[in-house]
């Protein structure tokens, strides 16, 4: 310790004596978002292969993933062990996912920006106005010794966080959501997996005929994209918009407005298109993992607002989605 | 709220509930509450599905018969099906690309794709056909949503599994 340090001890240990907790968890706060940073950086950089559990409600899905990484960019390949086989890939440009039993391919093609190519310092300081960041002990996962992250949410709209990352990478072992009642949402959990695998891109070719890419059909004119036009009114705390976008369905036929909100932790969409002409729809929750879904009618819109949130929170979104300069 | 906690647990007794559904009649943002309630519990039960003007509609159903306790209504909806036109009945790979993007000023939309190739593998009994995701609307928008989640950041392309995870909740 510095002299300056020493002269100002005593006081220092007066004023801790009072604030010492409060001290003590700030401390612990910026350890933990260290450690989360890590776990971003981890997920992007490094070569991994492995097996991993996927457990939802009392469903148990088994699936491989590998991360493979060069200077052309980062190359992801998740196939389901279980079921019928399902195969994604996940390239810099687009995501496909394959489905064996009747030979679909579906094409989402990304975002030319990264919204997330780290988490970024103001969302990890904004996520300790929103969550109470400790970390938790030490534990053996998958062969590896990991550190527990435990992330509890300071108000009924966001689910807490368990995660467990590799001690020496920062790669994410483990990952609970956990509902008010401490019930698990959603479980992620590593059985084996080979960090800084010897890898090549053969690891993650797909493996299923690749379509090439049909001729784009015309499309609205980009005008339209600059501005969805509607607006969430009643968000809840901590919520701020990330993203908004115009999507095309159908062909393009159908215009659907794409608005995402996140508190740095979790993320809420929210989708807006015409009502289908049947109008057939069902409204109300339903529940994808820890994903909550949530569909209404709006005079003649859809809304469908989802997101790994508490119902709570996708229905105070959905209930307040409105356009811009209206009351 | 706590005397309408238990009047949607049916602990009230006939006079009491009377009293506490005149209340409910009265006071709308009393009933807003008792919806709310209604839905996230149902939720919570995995009893998907329950409409969220359920309230508007009870209320409706209150004032033709005033003592009526609608104790765990629910709807057997499932969730909204907006199927695939592509999705049904088709054999052979078939390339569905049906979200395409446009940014805010970023350029020249994407395009939109929705090609159907030669088929390149046996047909598929038309009775498989229902192992297609049964709310494919949903799952798309679960596949769109799943790029910009802060789960995504943190576990890669492990948390896609959602947009392919089977959707019986009870199935094994």
């Amino acid at each position: 310790m510095s002299r300056l340090g020493l002269r100002f001890l005593p006081a220092l240990v007066a004023s801790s004596l009072s604030t010492g907790h409060a001290l003590g968890q700030a401390v612990e706060q910026n350890d933990a978002l260290v450690w989360l940073q890590r776990i971003a950086d981890a997920a992007r950089e490094l070569n991994y292969t492995g097996t991993f559990v996927y457990q939802h409600g009392d469903q148990v899905e088994t699936s491989r993933i590998t991360h493979f990484v060069d200077r052309s960019g980062e190359y992801e390949k998740l196939e389901t062990l279980d079921g019928p086989r399902r195969e994604i890939i996940r390239t810099n440009s687009e995501v496909l996912t394959f489905f064996a039993d009747t030979q679909l391919v579906k094409r989402e093609k990304r975002s030319t920006r990264r919204t997330f190519p780290a988490l970024l310092p103001e969302q990890l300081s904004s996520l300790t106005a929103h969550y109470q960041l400790r970390k938790g002990v030490q534990e053996r996962i998958a062969g590896y010794d990991s550190q527990a992250l435990v992330l509890e949410p300071r108000d009924e709209f966001r689910y807490g966080h368990k995660l467990w990352a590799e001690i020496k990478t920062g790669l994410l072992l483990k990952a609970r959501m956990l509902n008010e009642r401490r019930e698990v949402m959603e479980q992620f959990h590593f059985t084996q997996v080979q960090i800084n695998a010897p890898l090549t891109r053969d690891a993650v070719k797909p493996g299923f005929a690749v379509p090439a890419p049909d001729s784009s059909p015309s499309l609205p004119p980009a005008a339209a994209a600059a501005d969805t036009g509607w607006t969430v009114r009643n968000r809840p705390a901590g919520f701020k918009k990330i993203m908004e976008l115009r999507r095309t369905k159908q062909g393009g036929q159908v215009q659907v407005a794409h608005l995402v909100y996140s508190d740095g932790l979790a993320a809420v969409s929210v989708f807006i298109e015409p009502l289908p002409p049947s109008r057939n729809v069902a409204e109300g929750l339903s529940q994808q993992g820890a994903v909550t879904i949530y569909t209404k009618s709006l005079s003649d819109q859809l809304v469908t607002v989802l997101g790994e949130t508490p119902p709570v929170t996708v229905m105070q979104i959905g209930d307040s989605v409105g356009l811009k300069g209206r009351q | 709220m706590d005397k309408i906690s238990q009047l949607m647990d049916g602990e009230l007794g006939r006079g009491e509930s009377k009293a506490q559904i005149e209340r409910l009649e009265r006071d709308a943002s009393l009933l807003q509450g008792w919806e709310t309630y209604h839905v996230i519990r149902d939720a919570l039960r995995r009893e998907v599905g329950l409409s969220s003007d359920f309230g508007r509609r009870l209320h409706a159903r209150l004032e033709q018969e005033p003592v009526v306790i609608a104790r765990r209504a629910r709807l057997a909806h499932h969730l909204a099906r907006y199927t695939l036109p592509i999705a049904a009945g088709v054999a052979g790979v078939t390339l569905v690309a049906w979200l395409a993007l446009s940014f805010q000023g970023a350029g020249p939309p994407k395009g939109e794709i929705v090609a159907q190739l030669p088929a390149s593998a046996p047909a598929t009994p038309a009775g498989k056909q229902g192992a297609v995701p049964t709310n494919a609307g949903v799952k798309d928008y679960l596949m769109a949503h799943q790029e910009f989640s802060p789960s995504t950041a943190m576990q890669g392309v492990a948390s896609y599994v959602r947009t392919v995870s089977s959707d019986e909740p009870n199935a094994r």
